[in-house]
């Protein structure tokens, strides 16, 4: 079922202000020469505690979208808001503030610090933002993502499921607005996989509101809202947990559901 | 318990600037630790040039020490005047000329800016003693002023007194140099040594003073001037005086005054060259002058050529550091880095990478100053705080002025582009 973003929000956020709005955003890159024109006008809603999949073939521009989402890029035309503040026309320094404050990402390759610790890695943002009390809000973090006995460990002593852990761990120490994770399940073998989205799932539950690029059916049938992109348009925005494909889906068979996420039926972990 | 409590707490209340910093410091500590060889190699240009400066500057230093202090020893405000040769106007030989002891006595009586004068002959002699005998010993034929203008001290014994002197006593008074190669010790006091074969009573024994440049001033034998020239008569052409100012200020005044005297009383017309020299402290501190001119030149040279290349090593190794870590360049912008802390942590490191270096060079510098003092006729050298100072400023300074393109090249780094860097 084809689902309008806007109109069929879940109920308690319709209200409520979304927490990213995109508005008619075009990018447009120059590649030597050539214009490329990565979004062409994509208008988008993401909701507090939305479980987002972003989906499309290379090219499609879901990477451009994604780091517009996460600042680590401007828009050509349109505008972006996050929270409600249109961050689209801000100077480098203050979206290096809100990456920082507001955005917690994940990357495909972990991207962790090799010569330090997990503990130390995930301090990494909140000594950018000067938090108070980092040593101890990186352990809640590494806690909640049941890592705590490898915090004192580096990344070459870890396994590729606890490495991503830590990542989601340093994007959780800043409780961050949104998670972006880009591809997160890509380096890891299926059954790691499986358990990354596991946390992602526990994370979701607990009020995280998360948005995952990927390719792989399987992890995008685990959130509650695929959109696909194609040629820089979105084609498709499906609300459902399990709606685009079940072919080689492993996860829990979850019932389709709209509603606030107490609502939600518990889900079986793993 | 209250202590290291209130210790947390400050340390929890440190401001979060310095936080940063001491957190880019110990990452670039990391950074060069993990990377040591490299490291070590790329602040060798700097190594070399610390160690230079610590070594050249702690070497002038002490020489510079010494020689003030042999100055001092000489008597500051002293003057040595000497016959010299007369020559005509077209540098043909006329004479040589003599100084006599009016000359001198007039000079004592009325130049008012000189305190005291002394005759002296600067010979050398063999001195025995029992069956010990020593050559060329320096031998000063003077009077009883001599120990105040050269500021000896007699710390054994007494020295000549002005009835000596008219007496043309033969009397001696000892070097502690004399003492040591004669194989004495105190006791010679009263007993007899022979100076050229001629039989002299040791009366005193003069404080050592040590050696300048090799030049051992210990080594030394003064008689009385009178008995001097009875000892020696061809050596009254060479008599030449001790002067000594009423103080250092003064001692142009003195010069003049002595000038004066001299044409004076040699007769000689205006415009005709002086028969006499005159020996003077400050030329031997220009000539020192002239030599720590040269060594700072030369040490200016090494040190900024060596500077030079380590700046440049460092930028190079930092523009490498910077492109191999262009995915943690683009972690921590998405982490919410901003330029400026970027810029702050390259930064940092190219100046922990070269202070480090700077460091290194430091202790090699003390480690060959150190050696460098084991040499028994070493000056005494000790390596100097400023220079200790300068040095870490120097390569500091270095790590700032090349570590800064690579770190703003790191800054300025799109994170989109970092993060997909291979």
């Amino acid at each position: 079922m084809v689902i309008d973003a806007t109109s069929q929000a879940t109920s308690a956020p319709e209200t409520a202000q979304p927490v990213i709005e995109l508005i008619d955003l075009h990018k447009i890159y120059r590649v030597g020469t050539e214009l490329v024109h990565a979004l062409r006008g994509t208008s988008l809603r993401i909701h507090e505690n939305e479980y987002v999949a972003i989906m499309g073939p290379s090219g499609s521009g879901k990477s451009t979208m994604m780091n517009i989402i996460g600042c680590l890029d401007v828009a050509t035309r349109g505008s972006y808001l996050l929270r409600g503040r249109d961050v689209s026309t801000l100077s480098q320094s203050k979206l290096a503030r809100i990456r920082g404050r507001e955005i917690g990402f994940v990357f495909q390759s972990f991207e962790l610090l090799g010569r330090t610790t997990a503990l130390k890695n995930v301090q990494l943002p909140l000594s950018y933002s000067r938090t108070r009390h980092r040593r101890q809000r990186a352990i809640d973090a590494l806690e909640r993502v049941n890592l705590l006995d490898r915090a004192h460990h580096r990344p070459n002593q870890l396994s590729g499921g606890q490495k991503q852990r830590v990542a989601i761990a340093r994007a959780l120490a800043q409780q961050p607005t949104i998670i972006l994770a880009d591809e997160p399940t890509g380096n890891l073998d299926s059954g790691t996989g499986e358990e990354i989205m596991t946390i992602f799932d526990g994370l979701h539950e607990e009020g995280q509101t998360i948005i995952i690029v990927t390719h792989e059916d399987h992890v995008a049938a685990r959130c509650w809202r695929t959109i696909k992109l194609r040629d820089g348009q979105i084609v498709s925005d499906q609300k459902s947990g399990r709606g685009i494909s079940d072919a080689d889906d492993a996860g829990p068979n979850r019932p389709v559901t709209v509603g606030t996420p107490s609502d939600r039926p518990e889900q079986a972990a793993t | 318990m209250g202590g290291p409590l209130l210790l947390v707490r400050a340390l929890l209340f440190i401001p979060d600037r310095v936080a940063g910093m001491v957190g880019n410091i110990i990452t670039a500590l990391v950074q060069i630790w993990s990377n040591r060889v490299r490291s070590l190699l790329t602040v060798l240009g700097i190594i070399i040039a610390v160690t230079s400066i610590i070594t050249v500057v702690s070497l002038v230093e002490g020489f510079g020490n010494y020689v003030t202090n042999f100055l001092r020893g000489l008597g500051t405000n002293m003057m040595v005047v000497y016959p010299q040769v007369v020559r005509g106007p077209r540098g043909e030989y006329l004479r040589r000329a003599e100084m006599t002891i009016e000359d001198i006595q007039t000079v004592d009586t009325h130049a008012d800016a000189i305190s005291r004068t002394s005759p002296v002959i600067f010979t050398g002699a063999s001195v025995e003693y029992g069956r010990r005998r020593i050559d060329r010993v320096d031998i000063r034929c003077t009077n009883e002023s001599f120990l105040r203008i050269r500021n000896f001290e007699v710390d054994a014994g007494r020295f000549f007194a002005p009835v000596d002197i008219e007496n043309g006593a033969a009397l001696c008074v000892l070097g502690r140099e004399v003492l040591r190669k004669l194989e004495c010790d105190e006791s010679v006091i009263g007993d007899f040594v022979h100076v050229d074969g001629q039989r002299f009573q040791v009366i005193g024994l003069l404080k050592a003073k040590g050696s300048f440049m090799g030049d051992n001033q210990d080594e030394i034998v003064v008689i009385p001037w009178t008995t001097g020239l009875k000892l020696y008569p061809h050596h009254r052409k060479y008599m030449a005086f001790y002067v000594e100012a009423r103080a250092e200020p003064e001692i142009p005044e003195a010069e003049g005054q002595l000038v004066r005297i001299l044409r004076q009383r040699h007769g000689i017309k205006s415009g005709e060259m002086n028969d006499f020299g005159i020996f003077k402290q400050d030329e031997v501190l220009k000539n020192f002058r002239q030599v720590r001119v040269i060594a700072t030149s030369v040490l200016a040279g090494i040190v900024s050529i060596s500077l030079l290349v380590g700046g440049i090593g460092i930028m190079n190794v930092m523009l490498v550091s910077v492109t191999e870590r262009t995915r943690e360049i683009g972690l921590r912008k998405s982490v919410g880095a901003r330029r400026r802390d970027i810029l702050a942590q390259f930064l940092t490191e190219a100046v922990v990478l070269s202070t480090v270096g700077g460091a290194i060079g430091i202790a090699f510098g003390y480690g060959i100053v150190y050696m460098a003092s084991m040499h028994p006729n070493m000056v005494e050298v000790d390596v100097p705080l400023w220079s200790v100072a300068l040095a870490l400023g120097f390569s500091a300074g270095v790590g700032i002025f090349f570590g800064i393109i690579p770190a703003f090249k790191a800054a300025i780094i799109h994170p989109i582009d970092a993060l997909r860097h291979e």
